[in-house]
């Protein structure tokens, strides 16, 4: 179980952040649009934190699974491709989930 | 999240245009907040903590990172900054919209809470003249959309007992769809590389806390990256 006080203060720190965020150009303009810094940085973690939240949850998958970590890469590889030549991410989702789940329970 | 293809506005009826433009995003709103809601349940939060999670936090990829967070009971400090990171990118959405919000402060604050990725596109999409109350139409219908699909997922979540292994691989797979799709708009594949290699110092390293070791392993590198001048900006 979730300790409810304790999601509550996780909701509201990421509704601050997040606000904070998405507010902090029309408070801090002038500066953002001449740092050359900052938008390298938007450019660069974009694709880095998106491959590592992918990873972390692929790694999680496989040490939860006795059988292996094969079935989480045949998956994750399927709906990358799918993504890549369809560009439909609901498709990409369900088929990817629906191939795991039946890797996972019924897979040798 | 991937940016839908909209279609083009008319303005001469731009009722009509506002519902249209929201109508791809509900198409993805729904059944994604449905996932979250479903997973967030599922992970042993009540369902009202799901809407209030959509209704003030309002960011897909951010909460549903939130989930396997919250489960795991990391630090509060540590989600922030994951949700600093994982935002990031907002920061340069306000930019070019600086004089296209409306001015009215209830308006302009509350475009400015909801700009989302989706809602960013909508909003750039919209042709000049767009009435507050059109652009905020939009924000709102979008919000609803989230939201709606939230209660739908955690309804669901709250009653099923599932004993299927591996229905949250949904959450890996979209990830997987968002990764790809950064990876399609960017000028070079370098941050890919320098993830994974920082998961696997950091996983080496401390595999408890792999994954914010790695961020902050990314983000140095992101920074040297500009240093060395290993890639020109081009505005």
């Amino acid at each position: 179980m979730i300790d409810i006080p304790y999601a509550i203060g996780v909701i509201a720190a990421m509704a601050v952040v997040t606000f904070g965020l998405r507010a902090l150009p029309f408070l801090a303009a002038r500066f953002l649009q001449s740092h050359p810094l900052v938008q390298q940085l938007g450019r660069f973690l974009p694709l880095a934190i998106m491959t590592l939240l992918l990873l972390h949850t692929l790694v999680g998958s496989a040490r939860e699974n006795p059988s292996g970590p094969w079935a989480e890469g045949v998956a994750a590889a399927t709906v990358v491709a799918l993504q890549w030549w369809k560009k439909h991410p609901l498709l990409s989702i369900l088929t990817g989930t629906a191939l795991y789940v039946l890797l996972r329970n019924w897979g040798p | 999240m991937p940016t839908p293809l909209l279609p083009t506005p008319d303005p001469h009826s731009p009722r009509i245009s506002v519902l249209s433009l929201s109508v791809p995003v509900a198409m993805g709103y729904v059944p994604l907040g449905m996932v979250f809601g479903f997973l967030f349940v599922q992970a042993g939060a009540p369902w009202w903590l799901a809407i209030t999670a959509s209704l003030l936090v309002f960011a897909g990829a951010a909460q549903f990172m939130m989930v396997p967070m919250l489960a795991a009971g990391l630090p509060l400090a540590s989600i922030a900054v994951a949700t600093l990171v994982v935002n990031l990118r907002h920061v340069f959405y306000g930019l070019s919209l600086l004089d296209k919000l409306p001015k009215q402060p209830w308006a302009r604050w509350y475009l400015v809470f909801a700009l989302t990725d989706e809602t960013y596109s909508v909003l750039t999409t919209l042709p000049p003249g767009t009435s507050t109350r059109q652009m905020v139409t939009v924000a709102l219908l979008n919000q609803g959309w989230w939201v709606l699909g939230t209660l739908l997922g955690a309804l669901i979540g709250a009653q099923a007992q599932i004993a299927l292994a591996g229905l949250d691989f949904a959450l890996a797979a979209l990830f997987a769809v968002l990764a790809v799709e950064q990876w399609r708009s960017a000028d070079s594949a370098a941050p890919l590389w320098v993830a994974v290699v920082s998961y696997a110092v950091a996983w080496a390293l401390v595999p408890q806390q792999a994954l914010l070791i790695a961020i902050g392993l990314s983000v140095m590198a992101g920074l040297l990256w500009h240093k060395t001048g290993v890639k020109e900006l081009t505005p």
